[in-house]
Order: structure tokens, then C-alpha cells, then sequence
């Protein structure tokens, strides 16, 4: 490869929207490495990567909506709900774990097609409403179903998914890099990952040229609700049992990882190559705060921090920041500025 | 006569490689209308929209009143008194007509708030100038097109404004109402108001104005009384040649089935039987106001109504279209007048856009073929000479020329039986508008039938066999290419029989 054509590749990627997330996922990872030693062993890089497992996939499930310029409030207490089904499904119904995991992602796809899909998709409701009713929807379900109590599952295979390691990396790591490459595939190799993305850029356009737009709704939203049902297995695996009592902000965190990774609200723009560094990022703060003893709420404010400024960065990068910033620092409207010369 | 009072030196504007405006001088004075010509895409709207605070300039200074002035938003514009009317309707829909005539902050007030009674009254009064017959208490939305032009217009004049800019206000209003427009324009330049005027119709120009100036591809070309002008100096000027004999072969008509054969197509309360057909290879031109359901007809034959009514039989085989995809099964494609919005999506790249239609019934779990996919993209890029960088380009970064060619090769790819095209050269430069005309010859000469509707009559004379004129979702009258006059096109769209 001749060098221009390096430097060319290298701007390209210093153009991506989550350029400024992969250098600060690099600075604290240093950052923490250096000053922390029980940051950088084995066990603690085990634990980061199969703590992010369950924020993975729900992120890349909400990357697909957003792409398509939707949302979706309920895939925590779709998460829970399809914990407690799964719970069901072992416990209740004796089915065994192989089966049950089929089972369950099923649940989170017919429920995610079927419910928010075919509302926001087919009937053309208004996504937050929607996503906010089944969200309540969801929740009183599962409070209902479990009689919110947490219901032990007992299988050494299922214990095995979450923490047994297989040629070097933790199962959980496996599985997330499977779902990343599948996503990823689907996203870019196919008239449907296609289809996710001019159904974004323009519903209207996308329409007029054929695109199936109510389908690629549908079908985003399924995949949404299946990786919601996906994490919830790894939330079992993890904690041994069905909760009513996970998943609840599991959805602010996934969404903050979707906009870090330079996927925008408005649909159209940024993919789940960007998405795996918003959660990395947010996995490595939590796991090396907590490693530093650092309390909790501190990840949430630094948290909170990092996500308006990277978005204001990408602001600035686009060249519409100071317009703005003038629009709204103007206190007086009406005398024209007299031009500086 | 008095002295300048908007006055713009040296305006230099871009959009991306574009440039819409090269270091134009204009001057608008008090006590006289000023008349700004020039083709589509020559920079007239850009021009004023600078004037208007709507956008920046590059480079260059505006003054009012000999004092230099950046106007970084339209209300400092408006706060300068400077009031403007453009093609696009700026009035909220949800509003009173009223409450859209006095917006902000214009409003009658007493001590406790707004004062309703008297807004309303001065409402009426301002419509009852232009001799408008319109209830100021009904939302603006309700209104047909060219009483909301109106009502936008109504509200420049309210504003007591020293300069008054009226872009291309004409295009949708009937006859007797762009009359009593002209008469209150003439009033307020006898109280020294200066009014800049955009309009295509050179009857108007010659009529109103009284300084012309010309814009070509963005340089000011020529200027002056328009007493020294006659019309085809003003042509000359304005497309920088005598006008060239553009012409198409015309197809004889021939004696055999149409392609498309639509009858007593309806969609209640808009479109009211329209009966047309379209031979193979043959171009049909829709003619008429904006309004006038020229393009709501594409769109029911499209597919975008889904309760239309009527027979629309593509190669003998009838139906009407409840989805896009229902329309395209049976052999149409269409290029809307949007591009923006309907025609393009704007973030992806050519190749995905050139590929969209042609793909879009293929399985969706597939995978594109690349390689496919690259040769005819190339080949498409080739053919219709799109100027991108690489077909991996996003097409927003295109001129809207070369996205327009975008669109036309994506429905062309899919070899449409029946060709829908609305504007297909609106917004587009003029190179770029004869490149269009060429492309639209080919694809007439591999035997595809055309439907187009533009508000360009001489678009409509160049490239058409039949010009159907359409009046309240009617077909007015069907002219073949010699007896389409201008004058008979108006005359037909404003109604007369």
C-alpha cells in the first residue's frame, strides 16, 4: 500500500463520528492500567468484558432502531420479562437449557415484532409512545408473573455460558463477538442492512423506491426485541436466576453507548461498528472506577459528562455548533448586528 | 427619484463546489420596483434570501441606508424592514389566518396580553387592501395554495417594511388576484417603498417593473430601465446566446394500443376523472397552476393514494396502484418534484441510491453483488455523465443537477414500462438542464412512455408530443405540440374553456 494511500485511509477514519470515543476508550485504558494494578489481569479483563455482555447486546439491538430514526424505552423490561419467561420455560415447564434458549430468544422476537414492530411499523404509531406504554406495559407483567420474587435456576451448562472460558477468552466474550460480526453483517451485506438505513435517511424516499418500509420496521424491532431476550440469558447465566428486578436502566446506558458510537437520533447515520466502542468505553469506566474504589454515582456523572461532550464535539466537527450557540446566547432579537469590518 | 436603500457590493455565495453567486453587485431604491431575472439555478433566489437574512454570504457587504449590515437571522431582516415573500409557504398551518398575518411580536397588545379583537381587525383590514375575500379566524392550513400565497403576501405589505421582496409570488395566483397584487405593489412604491420582484413571466416584468436586472450562473450580467429592453434582449441576456432550436424528434401518432391507458381516475375532492393515454416512445406533458393536481396525479398513478379510483391499464392490463411497490410490479417508476425528500436519500451513497428501486424486490437476507453492482454503477455514471468523485460518495455532496441524474438513472435502470417525471429540472443549473433533456430523449427512443408535469411551459413545448393542461384536478385541454402556445397553456390553466 502506497503511503498516500495509508494517509487517505487514515483520514477516512479520523473522519468517523466515533474517532473521539476510540481515543479516549485508548487514554483511559492506559490511564487505568498504569495507575491501578489490579486493573490490567486477567481476571479483571475477564470481568470487564462479561460485565459489558448483557449493555452489548441491548446496544446493538437499539443501534438497528436508531438507524431507522425509532427508539425503544422497553427493551430493559422486555429484558427482565424475558428472564422470568425463561425461568418459566426451565423451571415451570422443564424444558431443557438448549431448548430454553431458543425458546426465549423467540419470546424476545415475537414480542419485539409483534408488539412495538407491528404498532410503530404497521400501524404507524408514534415510537416513543408506544415504546413507553410497553415499557410500563412490560414491567407490570413481569411483576405479575414472577410475583416479584427472584426464582433460582439451576443448570452447571447454563452457569458454564457465563462463566467458563474456551480457547483463551471468557464464553460471554464468544458470543459477543458472534452477535457483533452477525450484526455487522447483516448491516452492511445485505439489501435489508440496506434497507435500515434508507428507511432512516428518508421514510419517503425509501417508500418511493420500493422499499418495504413497514417490514424493515417489523423486522427491527424484532431483532431488537431478540438481543434484549439474548441478554437476559446472560443475565440468568450470570446471577443464577430469573429477576423481576433487572434491566431497569439498562436502556439509558445502551442509548448513550448507540450516540457515543456516532449513530445519531435522526436515523440514517453510524452503525454497531461504533456502537461496541460506546459500550467498551462505558464498560471500562465502570469496571476501572470500581477497581480505583471510586463510589458509583461518580461513573454516572463522568458518564453523563463524556456523552454531551462527545456529542457537542461532533457538533463542532460538523461546523454547526457556533450558529447555534449564537442563536441561543443572543438575548435581544430584532436590531441587526452591525457587520465588524 | 430616491436614493438606494438596500444595496448589495460584491455577494459571493457557495453551496459545497457550487457557486451560486460570483461578486454581485445589486441596489434596490426607494420609490421604484426592480425587476430580477434569470433562469432557474442563475442565483435570483439566493440573492434575495442574502438581502433577507435567510442566508450568509461568502463574501461581499450589504447596506441599508449606505450602513453596512450582517443580518444573521430573518428577524433582523424583518426588524430592519426589510419583508419578504418567497416560493416556499412560510405560514404556520395550525395558526389563524390573523395570527399568521400579524406574527410575533406585530400583535395588538393591552396591559393583560394580547389584544384578539383588534388583531383580527387589523387582519381584515390588511386583506381587505388586496380585495381578498378571506376569513382572517380560519386556520391558515385550510386554505387552498393560492389563498395561502396571498395571505403571505398580505403579511409582507402589513409590515410597514421600507423594502418588500416578492419572489416569484405570481406562480400559483389566477389572473384577477395577481391583478390587485400589482395594483397595491404600484401604491406602495408611490409612498417610496423599494420592492424587488421576481417572476418568470415576462408579460409581468414588462408590465410592473421598472428596473430590470439580469442574473446568469450567478454573475450579474446586465441591468437597466426596462424601457431599453425588449423581450428578446432580455432572453438574450438571460441564457447568454439566442435562444437555440433545442429540438426532438416528435413521434407520429401511432395507430396501436397506448402503454398506459388511464380512465376516470379519481381521488375524491382533488383529482375528478381524468381520462389520458401514452404511447410507447411518446411524451405526454402535464400543464397547469401549481395546485392544479399535476402532481397529485403522479402520485395517485404511483401508488401514493390508496383510495383512488378509476381504470389505469399499463399494457392492457388494468388496475390501480395501492403501494409504490404494486406500481413498479406493473412497469412505472417516477422521479417526484422533491428530490430531497422523495427522490434521493440524501446520506447514502450513489451506488446504494442508483441500486435502491432495482433491488428493492430482491430477497432481503441477500447479499449485493459487489462487483455487479460496481460495473453498473459505473456504466450509469458514465451514461449519464454524473460528476461524483466515486460511486461511494454520499449523494448530498452532489449538485443538484448530478443528483437529479441520480434519481433519473435509478428509475431508468429499472426499465419502467411508463416513466412518471414531476419538475424534472427544478433547481437544476442550466448545463445540467440540457444534459436532463438528453437523457429523457434516450430513454423516449428506447420506446419507454412519458409522463411529465412542470410549471416550465417552454420545458413542456421542447420535450412534449401532447400537453394535457390540468385546472382544479381536471384535464382542461389536450394540446398537441404546435397549437401549446404560452397563451393558450395560461389561458386553459386559469380556467377559461
Amino acid at each position: 500500500m502506497s503511503a498516500a494511500r495509508s494517509l487517505q485511509l487514515a483520514r477516512q477514519f479520523a473522519a468517523r463520528r466515533y474517532f473521539a470515543v476510540l481515543i479516549l476508550l485508548a487514554a483511559l485504558f492506559a490511564y487505568f492500567s498504569v495507575t491501578q494494578e489490579r486493573f490490567l489481569t486477567s481476571g479483571n479483563i475477564d470481568a470487564l468484558i462479561t460485565g459489558s455482555s448483557i449493555l452489548w447486546m441491548v446496544a446493538i439491538g437499539l443501534t438497528f432502531v436508531m438507524l431507522t430514526g425509532g427508539f425503544d424505552l422497553s427493551l430493559g423490561s422486555l429484558l427482565a420479562m424475558s428472564g422470568i419467561a425463561m425461568g418459566t420455560f426451565m423451571n415451570s415447564w422443564g424444558v431443557p437449557l438448549g431448548f430454553a434458549i431458543v425458546m426465549t430468544l423467540a419470546f424476545g422476537l415475537l414480542v419485539g415484532s409483534l408488539v412495538n414492530g407491528v404498532l410503530i411499523g404497521w400501524a404507524q404509531l408514534p415510537f416513543l409512545v408506544v415504546t413507553l406504554g410497553t415499557l410500563t406495559l412490560y414491567s407490570g407483567i413481569v411483576s405479575l408473573w414472577s410475583d416479584q420474587a427472584t426464582e433460582p435456576v439451576e443448570s452447571d451448562a447454563l452457569t458454564g455460558l457465563a462463566f467458563n472460558h474456551a480457547l483463551g477468552l471468557p464464553v460471554p466474550a464468544w458470543i459477543m463477538i458472534g452477535v457483533f460480526l452477525f450484526a455487522l453483517f447483516v448491516q452492511r451485506s445485505t439489501y435489508f442492512g440496506r434497507d435500515v438505513y434508507a428507511v432512516g435517511g428518508s421514510v419517503e424516499a425509501a417508500r418511493l423506491s420500493g422499499v418495504r418500509v413497514r417490514r424493515t420496521l417489523i423486522a427491527v424491532y424484532g431483532i431488537a426485541g431478540m438481543l434484549a431476550a439474548l441478554a437476559a440469558v446472560m443475565q440468568v447465566a450470570r446471577i443464577g436466576a430469573a429477576s423481576p428486578q433487572v434491566g431497569g436502566q439498562v436502556i439509558f446506558s445502551a442509548a448513550a453507548a448507540v450516540l457515543l458510537g456516532g449513530t445519531s437520533f435522526a436515523g440514517g447515520i453510524g452503525g454497531v461498528g461504533g456502537t461496541v466502542f460506546g459500550v467498551l468505553l462505558l464498560g471500562t469506566l465502570e469496571n476501572g472506577l470500581s477497581v480505583s474504589g471510586v463510589a458509583p454515582y461518580w461513573q454516572q456523572i463522568i458518564t453523563g459528562i463524556i456523552l454531551v461532550s462527545v456529542v457537542a464535539l461532533d457538533r463542532i466537527q460538523q461546523g454547526g455548533f457556533r450558529p447555534t450557540m449564537r442563536r441561543l446566547m443572543r438575548t435581544s432579537r430584532g436590531s441587526p448586528t452591525p457587520a465588524t469590518e | 427619484m430616491a436614493g438606494a436603500v438596500l444595496q448589495a457590493r460584491g455577494i459571493e455565495k457557495s453551496y459545497g463546489p457550487v457557486k451560486a453567486l460570483r461578486a454581485v453587485d445589486f441596489t434596490l431604491r426607494g420609490g421604484e420596483i426592480h425587476g430580477l431575472v434569470g433562469e432557474n439555478g442563475s442565483g435570483k433566489s439566493t440573492l434575495l434570501k442574502v438581502l433577507a437574512g435567510q442566508l450568509t454570504a461568502d463574501a461581499g457587504s450589504v447596506f441599508l441606508d449606505d450602513r453596512a449590515v450582517r443580518f444573521t437571522d430573518p428577524a433582523d431582516a424583518m426588524a430592519a424592514g426589510i419583508a419578504t415573500v418567497t416560493q416556499e409557504t412560510t405560514l404556520v398551518p395550525d395558526l389563524s389566518v390573523a395570527e399568521n398575518i400579524l406574527l410575533g411580536p406585530r400583535k395588538p397588545r393591552r396591559w393583560w396580553g394580547i389584544d384578539w379583537r383588534r388583531t383580527r381587525q387589523r387582519a381584515q383590514e390588511m386583506l381587505a387592501r388586496l380585495d381578498l375575500e378571506i376569513d382572517p379566524g380560519v386556520p391558515a392550513g385550510s386554505l387552498r395554495p393560492e389563498q395561502q400565497q396571498m395571505v403571505e403576501i398580505t403579511r409582507a405589505l402589513s409590515m410597514d417594511a421600507r423594502v418588500v421582496i416578492l419572489d416569484e409570488p405570481t406562480s400559483s395566483l389566477p389572473d384577477d388576484q395577481v391583478a390587485n397584487l400589482f395594483e397595491v405593489v404600484r401604491a406602495l412604491r408611490d409612498q417610496g417603498v423599494a420592492v424587488a420582484f421576481v417572476s418568470h413571466r415576462f408579460n409581468e416584468i414588462f408590465d410592473l417593473v421598472d428596473h430590470v436586472s439580469v442574473l446568469r450562473d450567478g454573475e450579474m450580467v446586465g441591468g437597466g430601465p426596462v424601457g431599453e429592453y425588449d423581450r428578446a434582449r432580455l432572453v438574450h441576456q438571460m441564457i447568454g446566446r439566442e435562444l437555440e432550436e433545442l429540438s426532438f424528434e416528435q413521434r407520429p401518432a401511432q395507430d396501436r394500443d397506448p402503454v398506459l391507458r388511464v380512465r376516470g381516475f379519481t381521488l375524491t375532492g382533488r383529482i375528478h376523472g381524468v381520462d389520458l393515454s401514452v404511447e410507447r416512445g411518446q411524451v405526454v406533458g402535464l400543464a397547469g397552476l401549481v395546485g392544479s393536481g399535476r402532481s397529485t396525479l403522479l402520485d395517485g398513478l404511483f401508488g401514493l393514494e390508496p383510495e383512488a379510483l378509476g381504470s389505469v391499464e399499463v399494457d392492457g392490463a388494468a388496475g390501480v396502484a395501492a403501494s409504490p411497490v404494486a406500481a413498479m410490479r406493473r412497469g412505472f417508476g417516477y422521479v417526484p418534484a422533491d428530490r430531497k425528500r422523495l427522490g434521493a436519500v440524501m446520506d447514502m451513497s450513489v451506488r446504494e441510491n442508483l441500486m435502491m428501486a432495482r433491488t428493492s424486490q430482491h430477497s432481503r437476507i441477500r447479499r449485493p453483488q459487489r462487483a455487479r453492482e460496481r460495473d453498473q454503477c459505473d456504466r450509469a455514471i458514465g451514461d449519464y455523465r454524473i460528476v461524483t468523485p466515486s460511486a461511494d460518495n454520499a449523494v448530498k455532496n452532489l449538485s443538484g443537477g448530478n443528483q437529479q441524474k441520480v434519481v433519473l438513472a435509478k428509475w431508468v435502470s429499472t426499465a419502467p414500462k411508463v416513466l412518471l417525471l414531476d419538475e424534472p429540472t427544478r433547481g437544476v443549473d442550466v448545463g445540467a438542464k440540457a444534459e436532463i433533456y438528453k437523457l429523457l430523449n434516450k430513454v423516449k427512443e428506447e420506446d419507454v412512455a412519458i409522463l411529465v408535469s412542470s410549471s416550465e411551459t417552454a420545458e413542456l413545448q421542447l420535450l412534449c408530443d401532447t400537453i394535457l393542461v390540468m385546472h382544479r384536478g381536471r384535464v382542461a385541454a389536450s394540446l398537441s405540440r404546435e397549437e401549446a402556445t404560452d397563451a393558450r397553456i395560461a389561458y386553459y390553466g386559469m380556467g377559461h374553456k
